[in-house]
């Protein structure tokens, strides 16, 4: 089994990730669906490297589960900041800043 | 070039077209309501929020996610005898721990 | 057997000062009350002072690749970085009065500052796809939280998960490009080594065609180029005003470092390839930069929409691919970093000075009232709009000279075309200023009718005015805010008149890619 395969589920879960950063009005949803996206990358990172036996590959993916951990992190400490100040969650009613 | 030039249009005006299309239409509120993994979409005024869980939870991630950098050292360990890998990694943990001693002493982890 | 990387500790030392720097900022931030404000800033310019030390320093000594190529110091990084010092430098004392930092505490404020200078430094540098992307984060997070640091202001906090879900995204987008690079080239991460792995030929390989595209976008996304600037207004009219200035001026001015960087030495076999793209981009953006500006009440907004033409302006000297080129754009983001930040230095003076926020009305009639202020601002809308006697003049004037030298002479006229639309709506507040009366209604009322279109129900979004939540006097008239903005104000005439030191440490970006780049 050659590496097309996992490029193309990587694909497909990126464009599923984008898709639901885009449709999706939770920012919690949103969150998950970014998440998706980097772990997306992840997976066509590993199974580029597998293929070519090249382990810098491996690195690139450990450091990017860090960086979308903290990544995740900021996020849901601004929608508990917003949770306490009673801002409805929900990315279409945050329209304040709109145009 | 044309097909550098194309790809350009292509997904910058994808991602344009996308934004206009699913966006911001929502014909009636009730219709437009997705399913949320079950999380309601609107803040009741009776939801209570536990801070203290969500706050211990997200610290929680912080740190156990970090210690996937010592990993690869650990793989890398019986290979290596040099003063270098263990000064590596003695100013990680230090960084780590001036984190820790920042979140410790603002209170982050008194339980209220 | 590990071997050892190779690092050289000279030239690594203005990121190894600012690690100190943030560590110690941030530990200090806790002792005693939160409003150590004295103490953490005074850190923090030390700290900046120290590196900039550094840099300079280091721009005299050969040119170095540290931690293994990971990072490369050279003219272009250590410029940038110089750029991206003064920047922060000059939003430290416009911290003082915030309320934004005053809420969020001054140590967890400069901390977070400090952190994104540092992955500005190291952005700069980045020389390999893992380097840049950690370093792009390394940037972006703390500029997530700063961007929602305000948090009893809800606009504050929606424009941090605003700029969060945005960031994230061209982050992603970026990330995945790499990937697909990464396996088009055979394994390379090193920018050189994708150089030879790729070569001349783009189109032989759909996976690396795919890979730079993505990679073009999310560099697009961060640097707010057209069509993926839309964040850029409402972001920055919702952060804190100090946090918008400096994130306007040093994210630009380090991404695009690293997308000349990347470019350059990555893509530079292909580079006729790549140009007409981005030269489209470039001419996309100049427009839809300059047009959107025009209907803006806002000054943060009218200032973002000019942000996103002035990037389609840079983005000229970049797709160059020439010496000539790539001065021409250090030393544009030196004189934007100038007259930026005297501008957003105004605003936020005024904003906390009356109750109308960063409304067109609140520079109303300073001209008479406070004349410096109003000059500043006068000859900073000037500037950007590129008149001459200013450095924005001399920064165009290299811009389209680079373009005609570069065979781009049809974009050299997109920027004068830009330059005129842009006149409309810069001279629209320089007449505000010195052409209307000053408001005269009650500012309560004022408040109200600028809130009663907006949120109902919430807050006001400043607090009494003149007034800071801690009931500290306004910061309008403080000395050192106002010794920021007349500095760099007068920066920007001098070197308007006088730009050859300027051009001097310009000259210095080019010398570094100088051996990827084509002559002229």
């Amino acid at each position: 089994m050659g590496t097309t395969w996992y490029l193309v589920l990587s694909a497909l879960l990126f464009a599923i990730g984008a898709g639901g950063v885009l449709v999706r009005r939770s920012p919690l949803v949103i969150l998950l669906c970014l998440e998706l996206m980097l772990n997306s990358a992840n997976l066509a990172l590993l199974a580029f490297g597998r293929n070519l036996g090249n382990a810098d590959a491996q690195v690139f993916a450990m450091i990017v589960m860090v960086v979308a951990a903290c990544e995740v992190v900021v996020g849901l400490g601004l929608i508990v900041a917003m949770y306490r100040r009673r801002i409805p969650l929900d990315v279409d009613e945050a329209r304040e800043l709109r145009g | 070039m044309i097909v550098f030039v194309g790809l350009g249009v292509i997904v910058g005006g994808a991602f344009t077209a996308l934004n206009h299309v699913l966006g911001p239409k929502r014909p009636s509120r009730v219709k437009s309501e997705p399913y949320e993994c079950g999380l309601p979409t609107e803040v009741t005024r009776t939801f209570r929020f536990g801070i203290s869980f969500y706050m211990v939870a997200m610290l929680f991630i912080l740190f156990d996610i970090e210690v996937v950098f010592l990993y690869p050292v650990g793989v890398l360990l019986n290979a290596s005898d040099s003063v270098f890998v263990l000064v590596e990694i003695a100013l990680f943990v230090f960084l780590l721990l001036v984190g820790f001693v920042y979140v410790w002493r603002r209170g982050a982890l008194n339980w209220r | 057997m590990i071997e050892t990387p190779a690092i050289d500790y000279g030239a690594l030392s203005p990121i190894i000062a600012l690690v100190a720097g943030i560590c110690v900022v941030l530990l200090v931030g806790l002792i005693g009350p939160r409003g150590r404000r004295g103490l953490s800033s005074a850190l923090t310019l030390a700290t900046l002072a120290a590196a900039a030390g550094l840099l300079v320093w280091q721009l005299g000594e050969p040119d170095a690749d540290l931690v293994a190529g990971a990072l490369r110091s050279d003219g272009l990084s250590i410029t940038i970085g110089l750029i991206v010092v003064a920047a922060a430098a000059l939003v430290v004392p416009l911290q003082l009065r915030d309320p934004a930092a005053e809420e969020a505490g001054f140590g967890e404020t400069h901390t977070l500052l400090l952190g994104s200078v540092l992955g500005m430094l190291l952005l700069a540098e980045a020389q390999n796809l893992i380097s840049f992307f950690v370093a792009l984060e390394l940037l972006s997070i703390p500029l997530y939280v700063l961007c929602g640091s305000h948090r009893s202001r809800s606009r504050s906090l929606e424009s941090g998960l605003k700029y969060l879900i945005v960031g994230s995204i061209g982050s992603a987008t970026l990330l995945y490009g790499s990937a697909f690079i990464y396996g088009g080239s055979g394994g390379a991460t090193d920018f050189t080594a994708i150089a030879q792995g790729i070569g001349a030929d783009l189109a032989d390989d759909p996976l690396v065609l795919i890979g730079i595209a993505l990679v073009a976008v999310g560099l697009a996304f961060k640097v707010s180029i057209a069509p993926f600037h839309q964040w850029t207004p409402d972001v920055y009219e919702g952060a804190p005003t100090p946090i918008t200035a400096f994130m306007a001026v040093a994210t630009k001015a380090a991404a695009f470092a690293v997308f000349a960087r990347f470019f350059i030495t990555a893509l530079g076999p292909s580079a006729d390839q790549w140009q007409p793209a981005l030269a489209a981009l470039a001419a996309v953006t100049i427009v839809v930069g300059n047009v959107g500006a025009l209907g803006q009440d806002s000054l943060k907004r009218l200032l973002g929409y000019s942000g996103v033409a002035q990037a389609g302006y840079m983005l000229t000297g970049l797709l160059l691919g020439t010496v000539k080129g790539i001065d021409a754009l250090v030393f544009y983001l030196a004189a934007y970093m100038l007259i930026n930040m005297a501008a957003f230095a105004v605003i936020a003076v005024r904003e906390r000075e009356t109750a109308y926020g960063d409304d067109i009305t609140a520079v109303q009639g300073i001209g008479k009232d406070r004349p410096a202020l109003a000059w500043s601002l006068t000859i900073s809308m000037l500037a950007l709009a590129g008149l001459p006697g200013t450095a924005g003049f001399i920064g165009k004037l290299f811009l389209i000279e680079a373009a005609v030298a570069g065979n781009y002479t049809w974009l050299g006229v997109f920027i004068v075309v830009g330059s005129m639309i842009s006149l409309v709506y810069y001279l629209r507040v320089v007449a505000a200023i010195w052409m209307r009366p000053a408001p005269r209604l009650a500012p309560a009322m004022a408040g109200a009718s600028t809130e009663a279109a907006g949120e109902p129900g919430l807050p006001r979004r400043t607090g009494e005015p003149g007034r800071t939540p801690s009931g500290a006097p306004s910061g309008g008239r403080c000395w050192l805010v106002l010794g920021a903005i007349l500095a760099a104000t007068a920066a920007t005439v001098a070197f308007g008149i006088v730009p050859s030191p300027l051009i001097d440490f310009s000259a210095h970006a080019g010398e570094g890619l100088a051996s990827m780049l084509g002559p002229g």
